[in-house]
């Protein structure tokens, strides 16, 4: 845990929780594990305070608790891990993926299941067809067994997983809270779930009690057969989803739609059969590829093998050739396809912090692997001044090393090679943790803002809580405009100025964010195949 | 009558009387004399005083000196050259020939003929009536000591146009997609041919050139190469193969990182909340919020 990670993850408990989780949760990762007397003692907070906040983070599995190391009857411990806590980075991108191949619905039962952390299958169904209910027309609802399909659909293609048995005390000494992939994973319980979706009412007091009975009695009669089974969301089978999404678009840059329509297919048929960590695919021949490959694609055969042979010759190696029955056995390189795309992200940004003569030099340093000075300045033809300056300037970011060859023991700099090189991994790394403090950077920032404007924000929703209640209880035309002009023009163009702000630093977080996938899916990548 | 053997009376301490007897001598055999064949022409002749005698004339310029297999030859000077040396001494004797063995490389020393412009900080010379070599001179990128880079930079452009220009046309031509591909492929000397015609160079440009433009083009990230086997006699071909060169597109749109102020900053590593240079009161950020 480095101390952008620690930074950033505090600003998003922060938001998320608030402060005092943030604080028990800063404490946490910084610590490593401890129990909860040293985390009152440590942090002073109360008890109370703290056994909330551990509870918060349990439930959204961004902590994790055992026995104590000491033996059997030593309190529990709690550890926390930053990996968990920054994906709440990730979170507009899962639900939004959710609505694209799910529709509406898929997008609500996720966006709640990432608000609550864990949540059983009916509690689930009902929220969410309560949420569309409130959506629909007058007289309109939800019914349960449209959101039950959904749900199943979601279950069946791992993008929900049940949540680990919380055994009373696992000796298990590993120390990230990796979800394991226990059997019954996926295995959907029989509920019995009969209902619509209930459209919550502004209704007098009265009638809210009454409905609130109504509710507890409901809920105590209508046990559903699914009690201590808990749902959440599989962040991993995201992550895969989205790691395809990625080399599927730079086929499709590279080479063309067709080309990356075959590919797409590919990667559809290997979903089920692939493990995650593999570096490619089961091989896949040409004929199941010609049978799988979507109708609207009407592609003849002889034409399929002529873009198979294309994609295997490109220098990116999306696609390889694996053997030579059945048409020919295709696999699609996956750690190769992500290695090639962090070096494109890593000479992206070289190109964009230090113009495309330094990119030059940086792409040459990473085909070439490593040159003296003046190879550099032959191959890439910049004059050796130049050369020499943007050298320096990337020596001095690291984004370039310095390899010293001897000629003689003791290091004369008279008799000593000095080499250029690049090095991928590490470099990737540092990249990395630039991101992190980016985004951190960028929430800060966005927090500032919304500082800044509090005492005007408080005022247009108190204006705004007035329009709203005038309205409903059928006020005048000439009493809304009244109201609406307490907030000077001035003061509108302000807030305007401040939507704009807070809208373009939301979206340039996740913009940061497509890079923090793609750099940590590379280096996972390698990090499992070395 | 009784033979008399008229023997050339040679006055033995006469050093002048050697060295003209040596110069018949070499005249005598044109490919040169040996140690021996002095001896052997004047037996009484000290060792000392023949060594005397020809390093009179090597350093006057009228000897030559070699050697062969067998040891050392003394040769006589083309009488043209020898005029010529007459004036200089004996340093810039050496150095002449060493230059003249040199031949159209240079060398590196001190004398007065023409300087020629190079690559590197040293200054070559070499004989007035040779033509320089490329690696001397630093071929067709320099002119006058100075690298050319806009030179560089429009051979550069244009190839790249030619390339791109090829690529698009094949795009279009909406036929199988090997033949799209391979159509869309141009041989370095197809560039070469298009790039001598256009004539924006006052130099002649040879394909080992216009290979290194398109290299450099590999490594903008704009164009890849690939090697195929090509019958020898195909025009371009060198030893069996031609290299062939395309456009390309990006594989990826700048990537997130650089859409935001913060990851060309140049005080990056400055940055801290609480500091002088913090997220909160950053100029940059507020530039660009206000774009």
């Amino acid at each position: 845990m480095t101390a952008q990670e620690v930074r950033l993850c505090g600003l998003l408990l922060r938001e998320h929780f608030g402060e005092v989780v943030e604080k028990v949760g800063t404490h946490l990762l910084k610590g490593g594990a401890q129990n909860l007397r040293t985390i009152i003692h440590e942090t002073g907070i109360s008890l109370d305070l703290v056994k909330k906040s551990l509870c918060v983070l349990v439930q959204h599995g961004a902590c994790v608790f055992r026995s104590g190391r000491k033996g059997a009857g030593s309190p529990t411990e709690y550890q926390t891990c930053c990996d968990r806590i920054l994906r709440i980075l990730r979170y507009p991108r899962y639900i939004y993926t959710a609505k694209t191949l799910y529709g509406d619905t898929g997008e609500l039962i996720i966006e709640e299941l990432l608000q609550r952390g864990h949540m059983t299958m009916s509690g689930t169904i009902k929220t969410v067809a309560d949420r569309l209910t409130q959506n629909m027309e007058e007289g309109r609802s939800m019914d349960y067994s449209e959101v039950s399909s959904a749900f199943f659909r979601l279950v069946e293609t791992h993008f929900l997983q049940r949540c680990p048995p919380l055994a009373g005390a696992e000796p298990k000494d590993s120390a990230t809270p990796a979800a394991p992939s226990f059997p019954d994973c996926y295995k959907v319980p029989h509920v019995t779930l009969v209902g619509r979706g209930k459209r919550q009412l502004a209704s007098e007091d009265g009638e809210d009690q009454r409905n609130a009975k109504k509710a507890k009695m409901d809920s105590q009669v209508g046990t559903h057969g699914d009690e201590g089974i808990c749902w959440q969301v599989n962040f991993e089978r995201f992550h895969l989803h989205f790691r395809d999404q990625a080399i599927i678009s730079a086929v499709a840059n590279k080479l063309d739609q067709t080309s990356s329509e075959i590919v797409r297919t590919m990667l559809r048929m290997s979903e089920v059969t692939t493990s995650p960590t593999a570096t490619c695919t089961k091989p896949l021949s040409a004929n199941e590829i010609f049978r799988s490959l979507p109708t609207s694609y009407n592609i003849p055969r002889p034409i399929l093998d002529q873009y198979l042979t294309l994609l295997i010759d490109d220098p990116m190696e999306f696609v390889g050739k694996a053997g030579e029955s059945g048409g020919g056995m295709y696999v699609v390189n996956m750690h190769r396809a992500l290695a090639n795309l962090a070096r494109a992200t890593l000479e992206s940004v070289v190109q964009e912090r230090f113009g495309s003569r330094s990119a030059r030099i940086f792409r040459l340093l990473l085909r070439k692997r490593h040159l003296e000075q003046k190879q550099v300045e032959d191959f890439a033809m910049i004059p050796a001044k130049e050369a020499k300056d943007m050298l320096y300037t990337l020596l001095s970011q690291n984004l370039v090393q310095l390899q010293e060859i001897p000629k003689t023991p003791d290091y004369a700099p008279s008799r000593t090679f000095y080499l250029y090189t690049v090095n991928q991994l590490p470099t990737a790394r540092m990249l990395l943790q630039n991101c992190y403090k980016t985004v951190a950077n960028l929430v800060e920032r966005r927090l500032f803002e919304s500082k800044e404007s509090k005492r005007l924000l408080e005022k247009s929703q108190r204006i705004e809580a007035i329009l709203a209640s005038l309205q409903a209880s059928g006020a005048e035309p000439e009493q809304l405009t009244e109201v609406e002009e307490m907030i000077t023009a001035p003061e509108k163009q302000q807030l305007e100025a401040l939507r704009l702000h807070i809208n373009k630093l939301d979206s340039a977080e996740n913009q940061v964010d497509e890079t923090i996938f793609l750099l940590e899916s590379y280096i996972n990548s390698t990090a499992s195949t070395s | 009558m009784a033979e008399v053997k008229v023997k050339k009376e040679t006055n033995l301490s006469d050093a002048t009387e050697v060295e003209n007897r040596i110069k018949q001598l070499c005249q005598q055999f044109p490919h040169g004399i040996t140690d021996q064949v002095i001896q052997n022409d004047m037996p009484q002749l000290e060792p000392q005083q023949r060594a005397m005698a020809i390093n009179k004339l090597l350093s006057l310029g009228q000897l030559d000196l070699l050697r062969n297999s067998s040891g050392l030859l003394y040769r006589m000077k083309d009488v043209q050259s020898a005029s010529k040396m007459k004036g200089s001494d004996n340093q810039e004797k050496l150095v002449y020939q060493v230059i003249e063995d040199a031949g159209n490389k240079g060398s590196k020393t001190w004398i007065i003929h023409m300087p020629v412009r190079c690559a590197s900080k040293k200054k070559v010379y070499m004989l007035y009536n040779l033509q320089p070599d490329r690696s001397v001179t630093g071929g067709a990128w320099y002119s006058d000591q100075d690298f050319e880079s806009e030179f560089v930079e429009v051979l550069n452009q244009q190839c790249f146009k030619f390339l791109q220009s090829k690529a698009e046309v094949a795009r279009d031509s909406k036929q199988s997609p090997m033949v799209q591909r391979n159509s869309s492929f141009a041989t370095s000397h197809e560039v070469w041919k298009y790039i001598s015609e256009l004539g924006i160079s006052k130099v002649d440009l040879s394909m080992d050139d216009i290979e290194t433009i398109l290299n450099t083009l590999i490594y903008d990230g704009k164009v890849e190469m690939t090697v195929i086997a090509a019958k020898e006699g195909t025009v371009g071909s060198v030893d069996g193969q031609m290299k062939l060169y395309r456009g390309v597109n990006p594989v990826i749109q700048p990537t997130g990182l650089v859409r935001t102020p913060c990851g060309l900053c140049p005080v990056f590593d400055d940055c801290h909340e609480g500091g002088e240079i913090s997220p909160s009161n950053c100029i940059y950020m507020t530039e660009w919020l206000d774009f």
